[in-house]
């Protein structure tokens, strides 16, 4: 299903203005960015997405339906969101029946809880220590185990905020990997991050954000090579298409990915 | 001047050493980043620099720990945390809870240590204008994005005039360019009042940028040694699991692929790839 | 605001000018008074006279009754019940069908709500007017122990902390699907969920806490400073000691009348 958000304006009580007449579609399917400087309102959007937050005017639509007509908790068997801080969310004694919480609310049937939980903590790299205490484990560690919950609903819309946060090479690579999964599976995945490179390299459709507004949209390799829009938002161009920006590229299409970049650089001498 | 001597130190209640026979000595003024997959001991050394080990997180600590001319072990934390200031992975930790403005909080560490207030005022303003933060003065601390806590947080270490300072993944809550202000900021500092870096990071562009000297951590021992250009480009990293740069990356698979001279040492900066690549071409 | 950790707002009061630790021997002083003195209807005269003008004075009536009435009427209410209804025994007043009113309870009743609604209505005047950060300094200048201050401190901090933390935590477990409203089965059952990540979160909090406070010098030996300059008048020594007599004085009622 899309998500529709319309007009979407929205001011917290202290009369902070969040987000400024913000309108655009997340198709089913997608891979959707987010980026832009601290507080110009990427995770303020995104809790609009499966009802954490309710526009102060516009509408956003889950499917068909206004995100004001749902609570938060009958949204959660569409929208998956994973939170930034995992600790917010831990109360199980192990980490296998913190994953299996998630199931435990949609009131599947025993065996498909069961296998549902055990593959999501498999694609999160956590088989090895199911049975432990999450608070024993590190607390990057501990963020997966967050992802794992939520991929464990098996939501068709997931949403992670700040997935890489914290997460040592092997952990952003495995997370890649997740992302490229879900994405071939039909799922639609959306991020907000300012790690550039894990967004060039997983995501084909880009949203910068500046100050509450959409300052673009659109895909990866067109908004990315944008660098004076991107700067207006303390957001730079991913690694390889800085490099590509200083060498002779002429119009290959910019890189997105170390493969991309060998390819056609080499493809060019 | 830090200087690690044979240091062994184990968590209490634990068998792995969090970090094993660490010999190193870092001198003064000097840009020093530590790199290394998690778990490898990065937070770890730098709370032994900064004395929370021993002193806050107990465990046995054998070897000594020479942080500006004291030793850490036999001094009190209070003597170790005016000479070292850490500033923590996750702002919101840091922050002290008692205070309602972002200058209030800039100021908590110059109250603890008595500093007068007329001088208060003049080291709070020359810090917030460093770190960025001055029209965040008056702002309730609760209120900030990560990135601005962030700030605020160095900024409330930089206050107390420490001569090493420790930074804990700074690149995980800052925007691309807020991380290049705020490293550029410090190296400033460090170049001008002589003052040690150290820099705990994942992102190796951020430690290839500004480091003058990398260290390795794998489970606790040091596994590598140099200046960036050489240890960011090596297979070192590789072996430990912690990661590359895009570019040393593009270079390694050019290489793979035939399309780079043997002899052409991989790069791990912008410029450098700039030129590399350039020069590689045939 | 939800955002705040504690509920004090500032003010350009006298009362507010007072030193933090004035307000701390009023605070004391008020409570000694609400505990010991005698007498069925004394905690609410008390609460009208010394409780209401002190806000009056510190122009926090609003905020203090805000935040007072949500605690003490479900207070109010329960102990009306259990003690004036439910409790078997004593003296009729009058029934409602199965339902009987008993003196004693009724009795019972007022004077547990009178020493509810002081104690509840000083604690929260007292945070109201006191800033925490020159109130741990007051103490600490005055010789107690640091983590002694920290914790009087954190717990006026307490409350607003715990409020932010809750909702969060609500967030997060709604996110994963747990529905909060509905059946009372339903509702008991998303205890757990959300008061265990309180806790542990909490502790994992209070350490982490201690550990900044700890890196910003806290624990550094010798004489503190402060941004926010602290005033004393000099009337306000004798006067602590003035109040502090209040204490043997309701002590020595309650012995005598009580």
């Amino acid at each position: 299903m899309d998500i529709v958000l319309e007009a979407l304006t929205h001011t917290y009580p202290g009369g902070v203005t969040a987000l400024q007449d913000v309108s655009f579609t997340l198709r089913a399917g997608e891979a959707v960015a987010i980026v832009g400087q601290n507080g110009a309102g990427k995770t303020t959007l995104v809790k609009h997405l499966n009802g954490l937050l309710l526009p102060t005017s516009g509408t956003v639509r889950l499917g068909e339906t206004d995100t004001r007509r749902r609570s938060v908790a009958q949204m959660a068997a569409q929208v998956g969101y994973v939170f930034q801080n995992p600790d917010d969310q831990l109360f199980q004694p192990t980490v296998a029946r913190e994953v299996a919480f998630g199931p435990h609310n949609l009131r599947w049937p025993a065996a498909r809880a069961v296998a549902a939980t055990a593959a999501a903590l498999e694609a999160a790299g956590l088989t090895a220590v199911a049975d432990r205490h999450p608070y024993d484990l590190a607390p990057s560690e501990r963020k997966r185990v967050a992802l794992a919950a939520v991929l464990a609903m098996e939501t068709p819309i997931i949403v992670l905020d700040e997935p890489t946060t914290g997460q040592d090479y092997a952990g952003v690579a495995r997370i890649g990997g997740l992302v490229d999964d879900l994405i071939a599976h039909g799922r639609t995945v959306i991020t907000v991050t300012h790690d550039l490179d894990f967004c060039a390299e997983h995501f084909a459709r880009v949203i910068v954000m500046g100050q509450g507004r959409v300052l673009l949209d659109g895909p990866a390799r067109a908004v990315l090579a944008q660098a004076d829009v991107l700067a207006q938002t303390d957001v730079e161009p991913p690694q390889l298409m800085r490099l590509a920006a200083q060498l002779p590229w002429g119009d290959a299409p910019l890189p997105l990915t170390v493969a991309d970049f060998v390819a056609t650089w080499i493809g060019r001498s | 001047m830090l200087t690690l001597d044979h240091v062994t130190y184990r968590y209490p209640n634990t068998e792995r050493p969090a970090l094993r026979d660490l010999s190193l000595t870092i001198p003064a003024g000097q840009f020093c980043a530590v790199v290394g997959a998690n778990g490898a001991g990065k937070s770890t050394l730098a709370y032994t620099l900064a004395g929370f080990v021993p002193h806050f997180y107990h465990g046995t600590l054998t070897g000594a720990v020479t942080v500006a001319g004291l030793n850490t072990a036999s001094v009190t934390l209070a003597d170790l945390v005016r000479r070292v200031g850490l500033v923590f992975q996750n702002p919101y930790n840091q922050i002290s809870g008692t205070k309602f403005t972002v200058r209030e909080e800039v100021a908590f560490g110059l109250e603890n240590l008595g500093v007068p207030r007329a001088e208060m005022l003049e080291r709070i303003a020359a810090t917030m204008q460093l770190t960025g933060i001055a029209a965040l003065a008056e702002r309730s601390p609760l209120t900030l994005s990560g990135g601005q806590m962030q700030r605020v947080a160095l900024a409330s270490v930089l206050a107390m005039q420490p001569q090493v300072l420790v930074l804990d993944e700074p690149a995980s809550q800052l925007d691309p360019i807020g991380t290049r202000e705020v490293l550029a900021a410090v190296q400033a500092l460090a170049a001008s009042r002589r003052i040690t870096v150290v820099l705990i990071e994942h992102k190796l562009e951020w430690v290839a940028a500004f480091a003058d000297r990398v260290l390795v951590l794998a489970d606790g021992a040091l596994v590598a040694d140099g200046p960036p250009a050489e240890v960011l480009a090596s297979d070192v990293l590789l072996t430990h699991a912690a990661g590359q740069t895009r570019y040393t990356q593009a270079a390694r698979l050019a290489r793979a692929q035939g399309g780079w001279p043997a002899n052409q040492p991989l790069p791990v900066t912008l410029p450098q790839a700039v030129a590399a690549f350039q020069a590689a071409r045939p | 605001m939800s955002e705040q950790f504690s509920i004090f707002q500032s003010r350009p009061s006298r009362l507010h000018a007072l030193h933090p630790v004035t307000k701390l021997v009023l605070t004391f002083c008020l409570l000694a008074a609400a505990l010991l003195l005698p007498g069925l209807w004394t905690n609410y005269l008390l609460f009208a006279l010394a409780i209401l003008p002190l806000a009056t004075l510190g122009q926090v009536t609003g905020p203090l009754l805000r935040a007072v009435w949500p605690t003490v009427l479900p207070f109010a209410i329960s102990v009306f019940l259990i003690q004036g209804i439910i409790y078997p025994h004593g003296t009729p007043l009058f029934s409602l069908g199965p339902l009987t009113l008993k003196r004693e309870g009724l009795l019972l009743a007022i004077s547990g709500t009178g020493r509810i609604l002081m104690v509840v209505s000083n604690f929260i005047l007292f945070a109201l007017i006191t800033r925490p950060d020159t109130l741990m300094l007051s103490l600490v200048q005055r010789g107690v122990p640091g983590g002694l201050a920290y914790i009087v401190v954190a717990s006026i901090q307490l409350v607003p902390r715990f409020r932010a933390r809750a909702a969060a935590i609500l967030d997060a477990q709604h996110a994963r699907g747990l529905e909060t409203t509905g059946s009372l089965r339903r509702r008991l059952s998303a205890i757990v969920p959300l008061v265990v990540p309180l806790i542990l979160s909490s502790l994992v909090d209070v350490e982490e806490r201690a550990l900044a406070i700890e890196a910003r010098a806290f624990n550094h030996p010798g004489p503190k400073t402060s941004l926010i300059e602290i005033t004393e008048a000099g009337w306000e020594r004798p006067a602590r000691w003035l109040l502090l007599l209040t204490v043997p004085v309701s002590l020595g009622l309650r012995l005598w009348l009580g």
